[in-house]
């Protein structure tokens, strides 16, 4: 009787630590979740190449790892080719079906055609003409 | 009994928990990320090496008599590219003034560029996250002759909707 008792406190507690367990684990991925959302990164890189481009002195290559963007893109079934894209002074990164974040540079340079290269994106920069 | 209302308040702990970390997470990453103090500074370094370079003045910029610089030329000379196509009005300033080594409470030289509605934020304390992001910069140049210029740069940096909620 005595056996029986100490066996059934012992299984709520090990129930009620793996329900705990399994709350942490709910919440962790939640919040990784939301910081490798598409929009938290594409508004996180298109500033990051924005302020890349500012910072430059042509002639120059800029090359920056964008793997989680890569990942990110593939899921979403948008090729890593079309992830980024420079019309005028404005950066644009779009890793879903949406219209993607838009950031603009100061620098009045010419920023040639942005290609991947693996988990990196090259960004060759000269004067303008 | 005592064990299943301690369950019971477990369960509302987890909730208020849950709750709280799924407001911060929204709050956290539903928040733009402001890039303008590093913009501002970037301007700033931008403007500084139109004017001078190596601790001389550029001649582009100063022929050894006056300042060739001006509104119409100051974007071509320094490279720079003021258009924001996400705002209606354009979202930087700049103001460059130089004072010569003789009379250095003297302007020998001052010009304004961009949107000088800006400038007005500069005067309000840094906390206030909603207004414009401004940086000033002194530096210095020798002309051909070795004189010496105090150069006075403030950019400013609008762009508020873009990094601020």
């Amino acid at each position: 009787m005595d056996f029986e008792k100490r066996g059934e406190i012992l299984l709520q507690n090990i129930i009620f630590v793996i329900l705990n367990l399994l709350f942490l684990v709910v919440l962790i991925l939640f919040v990784t979740s939301r910081a490798n959302s598409a929009h938290v990164l594409e508004e996180g890189y298109a500033k990051q190449i924005a302020l890349l481009i500012d910072a430059a002195n042509p002639p120059m290559l800029i090359k920056l790892n964008m793997e989680k963007a890569r990942r990110v893109a593939e899921k979403n079934d948008i090729p890593f080719s079309k992830v980024v894209r420079i019309r005028g002074n404005v950066v644009t990164v779009r890793l879903d079906s949406g219209e993607g974040y838009s950031y603009s540079f100061f620098n009045n340079v010419d920023v040639g055609n942005p290609y991947p290269d693996g988990d990196f994106y090259i960004f060759p920069i000269s004067a303008k003409e | 009994m005592g064990e299943k209302i301690l369950s019971v308040y477990w369960f509302a702990i987890l909730v208020i928990v849950a709750g709280a970390i799924f407001v911060m997470a929204g709050i956290f990453y539903g928040s733009p990320y402001d890039v303008r103090e590093i913009e501002a500074h970037l301007l700033s370094n931008r403007v500084a090496d139109c004017l001078v370079r190596q601790g001389n003045l550029q001649k582009e910029i100063f022929d050894g008599k006056s300042f060739l610089l001006n509104e119409q030329n100051f974007l071509d000379l320094c490279r720079l590219n003021f258009s924001s196509p996400d705002f209606e009005r354009e979202q930087y300033f700049v103001r460059v003034e130089v004072f010569g080594q003789q009379e250095p409470e003297r302007k020998i030289f001052e010009l304004e560029y961009g949107n000088k509605n800006l400038e007005a934020d500069c005067k309000i304390e840094k906390e206030y996250s909603r207004t414009a992001s401004c940086e000033r910069r002194v530096l210095f140049g020798l002309d051909k002759d070795g004189k010496l210029y105090k150069i006075k740069i403030l950019s400013v940096v609008g762009k508020i909707k873009k990094n601020v909620r």
